[in-house]
């Protein structure tokens, strides 16, 4: 008992402040290194932030269900049949006609993906894109359970299937992802970041713009930033009623659907 | 005489023998799982958790009465429950083991498996589940450690059993850190769904309180129910029935407990409608899942459970003990089942009403069954394999045959 209850000399007390002091570093090296730059929440773009944000706007009285976008998406993003970034959902019961309504990623402000994720795989950029790192994904798919939009795929197995929509729908621009992680719709991230080094502005320019806004036949759907006003989507938007997907779950989604009229 | 012990050793290498035969038809699932991918289970986008997370989940709730009688035992002082409570952290940490072994199949990147340590989302339940299972497996280790190097085995290593009984003189302290990881990832476990805000048959601000209190029930029913049996096979008496049925009594009174902060999560937060969550109610209690969950859910595994084991405190009866303990964990196992199962059932989408495209029905694949069985077997094997060789185990030996045995226990004297 007695060897519980001795009391620290000053030799000991140094050295088990020197360990303590060497912790803290080690730890403030280990915080940096590796947690320190990110943003899980992603609130950087949001409402009061500045930089370009990035939207996508949706007419659902225009959009016919030719499913092209799905076509290119799938194309460009080199996704597998039946694992899809972006799908085409039908509504027939609801108006008795049908309506249309084609479901990418949502990008959501506050995205339930990106807030659990245990390993931060999937996270905002800068600019408030929801991507994912390819590299750090465990493939637990705790984000395939939180995504309220089911806009979440899995690689189940390593895919050999050719690209049934290449080329006729367009070529290839994102490398295949292994097997065992989840993937998502990116906004064409690589379109946009690759157009604005080229200095040429999304939404504006085919070349920077998500595939499916640029296939669209009867620009349903289109891209842009909602801070200037002379962007595609903010023209698009003006004078219509825009809602979103399951507004009461507060995850503020960067992909909006004009009523039809 | 010689010829019953060479019966009884003969029976016990045929039961290793038996899980042996069911590990190896795991471990050709497990091999096709690891080479080919999660493809050939009947996981689907849709459905993206099922088995191995209800196995997970189970797991992690009878490793509760690790922790529980640890703390009862070591902080409050009820030394009478110490036999019990090495059981239970034996069962503890092989439990956990299991988790850990169901949490790397599922997983599509085992061999990133470490990340969750490196790359820290503090945001994320299941950050927080991966570092207190560590963590904790870490404490059981160490509970556990002085159990092992007991036996006779490790006499040429005298400063090991040395190391063994340093470790044991830091029970109390072991104690109190495995209690606050318990409380902290059996709760969180039940966050990991009660925070998907998409889904809303599971978004309840109650499921880390619903998790941590069946988890007590039916970890200390666990504990209790295991030893019963081992008791009985054995004909060796670890824990005095005296303790049994009062630890028995105590999962009852939890049970209950829990029952009645189901009824009222239940009853107040179904209250009107609610999107979702009114048909995913729905679905549990009157749907596909109607059976499983009033039969055994709510009246053998929860109302007949608890009252078995608190009346076996009563008249003594081991029976009863047997009984109600093995219905209270069967009552836990089927609310993880529920749990998971029901989450994907229902439509993700309510707003706008379209729901076909995602609808899901999930049923485990052979691959998935094998699997499992092959995880519980390996446990199975462990516990059995301890339960015959952990000095901690011997117990005092009671030597009659096993006829004679039934009802002298029943009797619990």
């Amino acid at each position: 008992m007695s060897e519980h209850t001795r009391r620290l000399d000053r030799r000991e007390f140094v050295k088990l402040m020197g360990a303590l002091g060497i912790s803290v570093a080690a730890g403030g090296w280990v915080w940096n290194e590796f947690w320190a730059h990110d943003d899980p929440v992603g609130e950087a773009n949001a409402h009061g932030g500045s930089g370009p944000y990035w939207a996508m706007v949706i007419d659902l009285g225009a959009c016919i269900g030719c499913e092209r976008c799905v076509f290119a998406c799938q194309a460009t993003n080199d996704t597998r049949t039946g694992h899809l970034w972006n799908i085409v959902l039908r509504d027939e019961a609801t108006f008795g006609s049908p309506v249309f309504l084609p479901r990418p990623c949502m990008h959501c402000e506050h995205a339930p993906c990106v807030e659990v994720c245990p390993v931060k795989a999937t996270y905002h950029r800068e600019d408030g894109i929801v991507v994912m790192d390819y590299q750090r994904c465990i493939g637990c798919r705790y984000c395939m359970v939180a995504c309220p939009y089911g806009a979440r795929v899995f690689n189940w197995e390593e895919s050999d299937e050719e690209n049934p929509m290449t080329p006729t729908w367009g070529t290839v621009e994102n490398p295949r992802r292994p097997r065992g992680v989840a993937e998502k719709c990116t906004f064409c991230a690589h379109r946009i970041d690759a157009g604005l080094e080229r200095g040429i502005r999304p939404g504006y320019d085919r070349a920077a713009t998500p595939a499916c806004c640029v296939i669209c036949p009867t620009e349903a759907r289109v891209f842009g930033d909602l801070r200037d006003p002379n962007s595609p989507a903010s023209r698009k938007m003006a004078g219509r009623q825009a809602v979103v997907l399951r507004p009461e779950l507060g995850t503020k989604p960067r992909v909006y659907y004009l009523l039809p009229t | 005489m010689l010829s019953r012990i060479r019966q009884r050793v003969d029976l016990f290498w045929a039961w290793i023998g038996v899980l042996l035969a069911v590990i190896a038809v795991g471990a050709y699932a497990v091999f096709l799982i690891l080479s080919k991918g999660l493809v050939v289970t009947n996981l689907t986008d849709g459905s993206p958790w099922g088995l191995w997370i209800i196995l997970d989940l189970s797991c992690i709730g009878v490793a509760a009465g690790a922790f529980s009688l640890s703390a009862l035992t070591y902080l409050m002082g009820q030394e009478q429950y110490r036999p019990l409570a090495r059981v239970a952290v034996f069962v503890g940490i092989l439990a956990y083991s299991g988790a850990l072994m169901s949490l790397i199949l599922d997983i599509g990147r085992p061999d990133r498996f470490w990340h969750g340590w490196f790359f820290w989302n503090i945001h994320s339940m299941l950050w927080e589940v991966t570092m207190c299972i560590t963590l904790y497996f870490l404490v059981l280790t160490l509970e556990v450690f002085p159990m092992v190097v007991e036996m006779p085995v490790f006499d040429r290593f005298p400063w090991l059993r040395n190391l063994g009984h340093r470790v044991h003189s830091f029970a109390p302290t072991l104690a109190i850190v495995g209690m606050g990881l318990s409380l902290l990832h059996q709760s969180s476990l039940g966050g990991t769904y009660g925070v998907v805000v998409g889904r809303a048959a599971l978004f309840r601000p109650t499921m880390p309180l619903l998790f941590i209190v069946s988890a007590v029930a039916g970890g200390i029913a666990f504990s209790v129910h295991v030893t019963l049996i081992v008791q009985w096979i054995t004909g060796r008496l670890l824990v005095p029935a005296r303790v049994l049925l009062q630890a028995g009594q105590m999962s009852g009174a939890v049970l209950l407990i829990y029952l009645y902060m189901r009824f009222w999560d239940t009853t107040a937060g179904n209250y009107g409608y609610v999107p979702g969550r009114t048909e995913a109610f729905t679905t549990l209690s009157a749907g596909p899942f109607a059976l499983t969950f009033w039969t055994w859910e709510i009246l053998l595994g929860g109302l007949l459970a608890a009252i078995l084991l608190i009346r076996a405190r009563f008249t003594g009866s081991i029976a009863m003990l047997l009984i109600g303990s093995g219905l209270t964990v069967a009552g836990m196992v089927f609310n993880r089942y529920h749990t998971t199962l029901l989450a994907f059932t229902e439509p993700l989408s309510v707003n706008p009403p379209v729901t076909d495209p995602l609808v899901t029905d999930y049923t485990p694949a052979w691959t998935e069954w094998a699997s499992a069985f092959m995880i519980i077997a390996i446990l199975t094997m462990l516990f059995s394999l301890g339960m015959r060789y952990l000095p901690a185990f011997k117990g005092i030996q009671v030597d009659r045959p096993l006829e004679e045995r039934v009802p002298r226990l029943v009797q619990g004297r």
